[in-house]
Parts: C-alpha cells; sequence; structure tokens
C-alpha cells in the first residue's frame, strides 16, 4: 500500500486491491448499516462494492455525512459545493466525523487512521480523501492557511502589486482576502475625487491567487516544483463585475482549477464583498512550468507547521495526486 | 439552619409518566406491572416486570427508540444514551417545567445535578459483543459514554449545560438516596443553591436478570400478586427501571421565584450493616441507626412520624429486617406508626428506587395522603407490630421517614416535612 498510516490498523481489513465477490449477506449487512441513509447512497454503495468503480465513492460518503447531519441543516448539503465547511456549515463535531469514518469504513470496506483525520475540514476534502484510499494514491494536502509573511516569501508578485492579504490552499481551490485600504497608489487617479478599485486590478488580484495556487497548492511530478518564475496570464474570458469597490470593502477571493494540463492551468474566479458578488471571471488561465525539486518531498504532517518553519521547508511541495485537482 | 425545599418533579416510572398519573396510580394503588415479553422464555425463571409505557428502548441504537411526541431530542443528544439516559432526559424536562426555571437558574456555577443509575448492562453487552466480533475500531465512539455507570451524569450535565456541582452515586440500591442526601448537605453548607437529584434505570432484561441469579426476583406470573411488600406470601421483588428527578432548593430560591414547595426536606442519616455483602443484617441494625441518625439530624422524635416509606422490595430476609428496625427506633409508637412500600405498585427500581420514592412522598405531603399497602393480605407475623394501612388514607402525614438500602449494608433514611 502506498501510504503507510493505513497498515498500522492491524485490527480492520486491508484495501482490496480487487473486489471481493459481493454476497447477498454482504448487501443485506451493507442495506442495514445504511438503513438511515437515502436509497441513492445505498445504490451506490452497492455499485461500488461489486465494481470497485471509484466514480461511485462520492455518492456514497456524502449520503453518510448526511445521515449524520442535523435534519435543518441538510438542505445545505444539497448543491453543496466542495468547499461547504464540516463544523461551521454542518455542526459535524469530532465525535460525528468518527461516526462517519467508522460508517464510510464499513461501507467501502477500508480503514482510515484517526491521524488522516484531523486535516478534513469541507466536504471536498472527505471527497478527496476517501477516493484517494480507495486508488491508492497518497493522500493530498489538506486546507492550509497561508499567513501574509508567507505570501510574500513565495509570490513572484511583490507590494506594492501585491493584492492578497491572506490566503488558503488547498489542493481544490484557493481562498484568499484583500482588504481595500485606499492608500494604493493607483486610487489617486482611478478615479478622480473617488477612489474605486480597478476592474483589472480585481483580475490581477484573483490571478494572484490563481499564482499562489500553482505554488502551494497544484499536483506536481515526482522530483518537480512549480516555478514561480516561470508562471504569466495568457487569457481570460467571461469576466463580468457587478459592484463597485471602494476604500474599506474587503475583497473575498476564490478560484478554482478546471483545468491542468501543462503548460497551461486554467481557473474559474470569483470576487465577493460580504455576501455581494462583486465580480466573475469564467476563465482565467496562466501558464506554468516544472523545474527540479531542491530535496526530498515534505511529509504531509509537515503541513500543519507551515506558520512556524516557514517559507524554506514548504517551498517545496509533497506530491499530490493528479486526479484531486482534474476532478474539481 | 438554612432550610432546603423540593420544587419541582419529573417522573418516567411504571406508574405514571407525569405527576399527576403517579400521584393518581398512588392514591388508586394501581399497579405498573405487566408480564415482560424478554422474560418468556423457557430458562428465565421470573417473568414480570415493572414496564415504562409510551417509550420503546428496546433497540441498542437509540435512533431506533420511540418515545412520546412531546419531547424532542437531537440525535446529536441521544446518541450517547443508555435507556436510563433517555428516562431521565425527560423527567428532567418535565422537573425544570415544574419547578418553572428558567435557562440561567439551571445554568449556572451555583446549580449542580447528582444522579445515579447502574450504568447500562444492555449497552455494554451490546458494545462488547461489538467489539469483539468486528474489532474496537468498528465501535461507536460514544459505547463507553453510554454504558458505564455515571453515563446519566455524563449526559445529563452536558445537554442541559450544568455549570455547577455534579457527579454519580454508586451505593446499588441507596444510591439516589445517596444523592439526595448529599445534595441537601451542600445546599446546607452553601455550596450549591439549587440541586438536581436524578435516579434512573434501564429496567430491562440485562438490568433486571441477573438478580435471580441471587434468587432475590419474584417468580410469580400473576401481575397482580408479584410485588408483595410485608405480605407472607411474598417471594422476592420485581424489577423496574425508569426515571425520577427532584429539584432542591434553598428557601431564599424558593421564595425569589414565588414557587410552592412540595416538601421540605428537614434531614437525613446514614449507617452500614458491616455485615454482609447481599444480605440485611437480621435485626436491621444499620436500617436504624441511619433513621436514628436522620431523626437526630432533622431534630424531630419517633412519635412525630406520620408515615414511613419503606425501603421492603418484598424479599424475604429484606423486609423482616426493616420491621424489626423499625420497631427498634419507633418502640411504644411502632403500633401507631403507618408503614407502606409503594414497591408493591412499581416494583423495585434499584439504584432509582430512593429518588422515586422520595419524590412520592413528596407527592403525598402535598395532595394529604398515605399511600396505602397494595397487594398486602396477610402481614407476615415477623413483620408485624407496625401500622400497615391496606387502602391510601386521606389525611396528612406531617412527617415523613423514607429508607433506603442497597448492597453491602449501606441504609439512608430521609426526614421530609409538609409545607403549609
Amino acid at each position: 500500500m502506498p501510504d503507510a498510516v493505513s497498515t498500522s490498523s492491524s485490527a480492520v481489513k486491508p484495501l482490496p486491491t480487487t473486489p471481493k465477490p459481493f454476497a447477498p449477506e454482504d448487501e443485506v449487512s451493507l442495506r442495514e448499516a445504511l438503513k438511515r441513509c437515502s436509497p441513492s447512497t445505498f445504490e451506490a454503495a452497492v455499485q461500488f462494492r461489486k465494481t470497485g468503480n471509484a466514480e461511485h465513492v462520492p455518492a456514497v460518503v456524502i449520503g453518510v455525512i448526511e445521515r449524520f447531519v442535523e435534519p435543518d441543516l441538510r438542505i445545505r448539503l444539497k448543491d453543496a459545493d466542495d468547499d461547504l465547511r464540516l463544523i461551521e456549515d454542518l455542526g459535524i463535531d469530532s465525535l460525528t466525523m468518527m461516526e462517519i469514518v467508522i460508517l464510510v469504513e464499513d461501507v467501502l470496506q477500508m480503514s482510515i487512521n484517526n491521524e488522516e483525520l484531523r486535516n478534513l475540514r469541507t466536504v471536498g476534502d472527505v471527497k478527496t480523501f476517501i477516493d484517494c484510499k480507495i486508488r491508492g494514491l497518497p493522500l493530498p494536502r489538506p486546507t492550509r492557511f497561508i499567513p501574509i509573511e508567507h505570501i510574500g516569501a513565495v509570490m513572484p508578485i511583490q507590494p506594492p502589486f501585491l493584492f492578497l492579504n491572506e490566503a488558503s490552499v488547498s489542493s481544490l481551490a484557493a481562498n484568499g482576502k484583500y482588504k481595500i485600504t485606499g492608500q494604493e497608489f493607483f486610487l489617486q487617479g482611478h478615479f478622480k475625487d473617488n477612489p474605486v478599485m480597478p476592474a483589472s486590478i480585481m483580475l490581477e488580484a484573483l490571478g494572484q491567487l490563481a499564482v499562489l495556487y500553482l505554488l502551494e497548492g497544484a499536483p506536481t511530478e515526482p522530483g518537480k516544483m512549480v516555478s514561480a518564475q516561470m508562471i504569466f496570464f495568457t487569457g481570460c474570458e467571461g469576466v463580468r463585475a457587478h459592484r463597485v469597490c471602494k476604500p474599506g470593502d474587503i475583497l473575498s477571493l476564490s478560484i478554482k482549477p478546471k483545468r491542468m494540463k501543462m503548460p497551461l492551468a486554467t481557473f474559474e474566479g470569483s470576487i465577493r464583498v460580504g455576501q455581494e458578488k462583486a465580480v466573475i471571471a469564467e476563465e482565467i488561465t496562466l501558464t506554468y512550468g516544472f523545474v527540479e525539486a531542491a530535496s526530498a518531498p515534505v511529509p504531509i504532517n509537515g503541513a500543519e507547521h507551515l506558520g512556524a518553519t516557514g517559507a524554506a521547508q514548504n517551498a517545496v511541495p509533497a506530491p499530490t495526486p493528479l486526479r484531486a485537482a482534474v476532478t474539481a | 439552619m438554612p432550610r432546603v425545599f423540593i420544587t419541582g418533579l419529573g417522573f418516567v416510572t411504571s406508574i405514571g409518566n407525569d405527576a399527576a398519573t403517579v400521584t393518581r396510580h398512588l392514591r388508586e394503588l394501581r399497579h405498573g406491572f405487566e408480564v415482560y415479553p424478554p422474560f418468556q422464555q423457557p430458562d428465565i425463571p421470573c417473568k414480570v416486570a415493572g414496564t415504562i409505557k409510551e417509550f420503546n428502548t428496546d433497540s441498542p441504537d437509540p435512533e431506533d427508540w420511540t418515545f412520546p411526541a412531546r419531547y424532542r431530542i437531537k440525535r446529536e443528544l441521544l446518541r450517547s444514551m443508555a435507556p436510563n439516559g433517555l428516562y431521565a432526559h425527560c423527567a428532567l424536562l418535565q422537573a425544570l417545567e415544574d419547578a418553572r426555571l428558567t435557562d440561567a437558574d439551571i445554568s449556572n456555577p451555583h446549580t449542580g445535578l447528582y444522579a445515579a443509575s447502574g450504568g447500562s448492562p444492555f449497552l455494554t453487552h451490546h458494545h462488547h459483543d461489538r467489539l469483539l466480533k468486528v474489532g474496537v475500531m468498528r465501535c461507536s465512539p460514544l459505547g463507553i459514554v453510554a454504558s458505564i455507570v455515571g453515563t446519566l451524569n455524563f449526559n445529563l450535565v452536558a445537554a442541559f449545560k450544568i455549570q455547577g456541582a455534579s457527579c454519580g452515586f454508586s451505593s446499588a440500591c441507596a444510591s439516589s438516596a445517596h444523592a439526595l442526601g448529599y445534595a441537601f448537605d451542600d445546599l446546607v453548607l452553601g455550596r450549591q443553591r439549587r440541586m438536581f437529584i436524578v435516579g434512573a434505570e434501564d429496567g430491562n432484561l440485562d438490568a433486571i436478570l441477573p438478580f435471580a441469579g441471587m434468587r432475590t426476583l419474584s417468580l410469580q406470573t400473576d401481575p397482580n400478586l408479584a410485588s408483595r411488600p410485608f405480605d407472607v406470601a411474598r417471594d422476592g421483588f420485581v424489577g423496574t427501571g425508569g426515571a425520577t428527578v427532584l429539584v432542591l432548593e434553598l428557601e431564599e430560591e424558593a421564595a425569589r421565584r414565588g414557587v410552592r414547595p412540595y416538601a421540605e426536606i428537614l434531614g437525613w442519616g446514614q449507617a452500614s450493616d458491616g455485615y454482609n455483602v447481599a444480605i440485611s443484617h437480621p435485626e436491621g441494625n444499620g436500617s436504624a441507626a441511619a433513621m436514628r441518625h436522620a431523626l437526630q439530624a432533622s431534630r424531630v422524635a419517633p412519635a412525630e412520624i406520620g408515615y414511613v416509606n419503606a425501603h421492603a422490595t418484598s424479599t424475604l430476609i429484606g423486609d423482616i429486617s426493616e420491621a424489626r428496625a423499625l420497631r427498634a427506633v419507633f418502640g411504644e409508637a411502632a403500633p401507631r406508626l403507618a408503614v407502606s412500600s409503594t414497591k408493591a405498585l412499581t416494583g423495585h427500581g434499584l439504584s432509582l428506587a430512593g429518588a422515586m420514592e422520595s419524590a412520592f412522598c413528596a407527592l403525598a405531603l402535598r395532595d394529604g395522603f398515605i399511600p396505602g399497602n397494595a397487594h398486602l393480605r396477610n402481614v407476615d407475623p415477623e413483620c408485624g407490630g407496625l401500622l400497615f394501612p391496606r387502602t391510601t388514607e386521606d389525611r396528612p402525614a406531617g412527617l415523613v421517614l423514607k429508607n433506603s438500602s442497597g448492597f453491602g449494608g449501606a441504609n439512608v433514611a430521609m426526614v421530609f416535612k409538609h409545607v403549609a
């Protein structure tokens, strides 16, 4: 097995390399285990157990999560995006998380180590995690908060042209914030006696978040890392501005990779101010390239100490599965 | 000395799931026994139990349980409960409403909760069975807090955001009487201003049947004859479960909120037999000493007591010991002393018994009646020399003594007084 962690739980069954024959009694116990889940969850679980096809896994995982969420919060899981947070949005505490895991383990016939659970914060994290386990891929890096010092250390773009105050990056998306201070040099002339954040700069801020994603969250090839010197803007489409943004506004930026194929990475992006839509970009495309990684990959757990250990160590990304990003 | 009052009650018992129903059944001497389906197997000698109506907790999965719709309990709370936890949660909700307490009255550093149950042998069995079959990593993370002794206080303190004193008491059938006594002490000593006392038991096969191994359960198949404390034909106790909650408050708290108390607690006492792990002292020495301590602490003479709610469980040895202890303590007053055991109606609630029967005393004091001895036809001569009213008497008892005894010869006595 590729990941060492799963071998430590000897009490439970190892991952099946080929699907075991799915006997009628298995279906009975599966139905019992999923009796409080939707019929589609049960169907997906049956399909997975019969075929081993990982396409069915997200439906099972979401169905199990739904079963443990209080009924009045379940509506949030309908059409939920992968950024839906387990604790804040769904009220799932660590004990409920454990209940979810035990049921998923039981239903998908896999084992999950406690250590692996700590970094799962969003529905997307959980789906990706289970998917990697099923496929025997290394686990993706969890969503990480990236403070301003670290942003400044890794980004090729620097003040006064850096428009990110903070950011969080996972293998599926990046989110960031920028507060318009009113001191930005271009606001003196944009416009006369009426400072308004230029839409072109807001698009630039989204592009910068995509750069940060490429450096900190994107999948790489073994022994390679994305070069900060090789990322450039190539194009954008479907850009619309919905709201005038002024000094004092806090821009909430988010980008998600849509397609990644060397040397092009295409993202969708959006900016909100509070709950109000400010800018939408259907596609922002950057070009990028790899260089040889200087040293051995950092273990996954190393990401937890990001703030303390600084940029040097984390400039070397751990290998992440391609699948995680491509499915986004 | 600060005065302590009982200001709220809640019941989930074999004779009713609210104070009004319980009062009516105490007055009318209607028992809560049924032929209990899980006992109807050839190798199970006992057949009857005091059953809890309106609730179904047969499944080890709390999400399968059914209970009255007036109780709304989130899965997040249910998942760590044993059946006795569910009963207690509902009884506590009743007691809080009965005492008209606000959220601020309930959750503050001056309000505590003492609880007593024997844990849940039912869920312990279930979770250990699963542990052995599928491995510990596939077991419920909450199996422990749902099963072990203490499950009541863990769950209730968290669910009701209790911030004052909390712990569990474990002296078997004297447990919740001990909880009541120590809660009284905490109030008198100024450590707390309000206390919730909770007694509860699963009352299912796993909780009751082991007592058949001690040969202490009644083998009667007729629910109308099974529990007969002090009767010459008694043959053991009938098990039951459920929950009872009492709200205790200092006088100034009760006065501030303008509630009418059920009764006042004057004091309590305890003493141990120092004799046998399971058999009560033949002369009832420990029980007599506990009663004397309680009367002394309450500054009450034996002759002033108008009614004794006996521990008497309907076992051969226990009832005689208690009768002897009562004769020893009350002396010349004994022949006029009204004694009854309400276990003739409810069955023996084990850890629940002390709290449940103390709450019965509170109802009797408020409403001015003395519960009679149901099912008592021929008093065992060994239990004689006391007054055993056969029917409920509509007269105020004034002062009530409540006895409780548990394994190891632990004895507790409480003294309650009518509030004018």
